[in-house]
C-alpha cells in the first residue's frame, strides 16, 4: 500500500488544468511541495470544508473540480454527501484519500479503520457514481470522473497511514485566492 | 409575502446571486420565491457551517452568495467564518431570522438570542437590523457592501418584522 504522499504525487499525472480544492494541513502541505500550481486551492483552516468549497465551485464554474478530501475530514462534514449526493453537477469529483488516520494531528485513528464504510455513507447519501479503489487504481478512476461529462463521482482511495516531514506553506490566504481565482479568468491584476 | 419579496428583490439588486438556506418557519416565503426563481442559484442544505464553504467555493466561481439561516446557525458556523471566509476575505451575505427576539414564542431561543450580536461584534461582522419594512431598503447597499471589503455581512431580520408576513 502507498502513502499520500505517494498518492499525491501519482495523481500529478492525471490532474491538468482541473481546479483542485484540497484539505488541511498535510495534504496541502504535500500537494505544495510535489507540485504547486495556482489552480491548487490550499485550504489552510475550515477542517471539513474542501468537499463543500469543491461543491460550492463547481455549481458556479463549468471547468472539472476535484476536491481533495480525507477520511477524517468527511467524517467531520458527512451531511455534505447529502448536498453531494443531491445537487452536484457532472464537473465534480469528490476524492477521498482515506487512509484511516488523522494524519495532520499524529496518525490517530478514524472509524474508516473501524466499522464505517464511506463508500456505503455515500451512497446511502445519495451520491450516484461511488467508486473504492486502491491508491494504485486512483489515476484511471480520477480520469474516468474527469472524462465523464454527465456524471459526478465520489472515489475512496484506500491508502496507508503515514506521513513525510514536512513545513507549512508560505503562502498567505489571499494570494491562494488570487492566483487560484486568475486561473478561472477572474483576476487580472496579477 | 410581501416583506420576503422585498428582501429577495433587494437581496438580488445588490448582486446576490447564489442563495442556500437552512430552513426557519420566518424563511419560509423566501424559500419559496427562490425555488420559483430562474434567474439565481437556489438549493437548500442540511447545516449551515457546510454552507459557509459551499459559499466560499461559489465565491471562487464568481458568485455573490447569500445564506439564509436561523440566527442560531452563526452559533455553529463560527469557525468556517473565520478561518475560511475571513482569512480569505470572501464576500457572503448572511440572511438571518432572528429568533428569541420579542415575539418569538419559543422560550428556548433566547439563549442564542442573546449572544448573537456579541458574536458578530466579536467576530467584526458588520450587521443590519431589519426592525421595520423602511429598514428593508438598505438590504441592496449592504449586500453590495459585502462585495466592497470583500467581507461576509448579516443582516438580521427581526421576529416581529417577519411574523407580519
Amino acid at each position: 500500500m502507498m502513502n499520500r504522499f505517494e498518492l499525491l504525487n501519482l495523481l500529478q499525472d492525471t490532474i491538468q488544468d482541473e481546479l483542485v480544492v484540497c484539505n488541511i494541513g498535510l495534504p496541502s502541505q504535500e500537494l505544495y511541495k510535489i507540485n504547486d500550481r495556482p489552480n491548487y486551492f490550499y485550504m489552510l483552516g475550515s477542517m471539513g470544508l474542501a468537499s463543500s468549497i469543491g461543491l460550492g465551485l463547481s455549481l458556479a464554474v463549468d471547468k472539472n473540480v476535484i476536491s481533495i478530501d480525507g477520511d477524517g475530514s468527511v467524517l467531520m462534514n458527512m451531511n455534505t454527501l447529502a448536498t453531494i449526493g443531491n445537487r452536484a453537477p457532472s464537473n465534480y469529483t469528490l476524492l477521498i484519500v482515506d487512509n484511516g488516520s488523522y494524519g495532520s494531528t499524529g496518525d490517530q485513528k478514524t472509524f474508516t479503520n473501524e466499522r464505517t464504510s464511506l463508500k456505503d455513507v455515500a451512497i446511502g447519501a445519495g451520491c450516484p457514481n461511488v467508486i473504492e479503489c486502491s491508491g494504485e487504481e486512483t489515476n484511471e478512476n480520477l480520469q474516468k470522473a474527469i472524462d465523464d461529462k454527465n456524471n459526478s463521482y465520489v472515489i475512496i482511495s484506500k491508502i496507508k497511514s503515514g506521513n513525510v516531514p514536512i513545513k507549512p506553506i508560505p503562502l498567505n490566504a489571499v494570494t491562494i485566492r488570487d492566483r487560484f481565482r486568475k486561473e478561472i479568468g477572474l483576476v487580472t491584476y496579477l | 409575502m410581501k416583506i420576503s419579496q422585498k428582501i429577495i428583490t433587494n437581496l438580488k439588486s445588490g448582486g446576490a446571486d447564489f442563495f442556500l438556506s437552512v430552513p426557519c418557519k420566518l424563511l419560509a416565503n423566501m424559500i419559496t420565491i427562490l425555488e420559483n426563481d430562474k434567474d439565481i442559484y437556489y438549493s437548500a442544505i442540511p447545516r449551515e457551517e457546510e454552507g459557509m464553504g459551499i459559499c466560499a467555493g461559489a465565491y471562487l466561481g464568481n458568485k455573490l452568495p447569500c445564506i439564509m439561516m436561523q440566527n442560531t446557525g452563526i452559533g455553529n458556523s463560527v469557525n468556517s467564518i473565520v478561518s475560511l471566509l475571513q482569512l480569505y476575505q470572501m464576500p457572503v451575505v448572511f440572511l438571518i431570522s432572528y429568533r428569541g427576539t420579542p415575539g418569538e414564542p419559543v422560550g428556548a431561543q433566547g439563549g442564542m438570542a442573546s449572544v448573537t450580536e456579541d458574536i458578530l461584534n466579536t467576530l467584526r461582522i458588520p450587521m443590519l437590523h431589519c426592525n421595520t419594512e423602511e429598514d428593508l431598503d438598505k438590504i441592496s447597499t449592504f449586500t453590495n457592501h459585502a462585495k466592497v471589503i470583500e467581507s461576509p455581512v448579516a443582516v438580521l431580520c427581526n421576529f416581529n418584522l417577519m411574523k407580519e408576513d
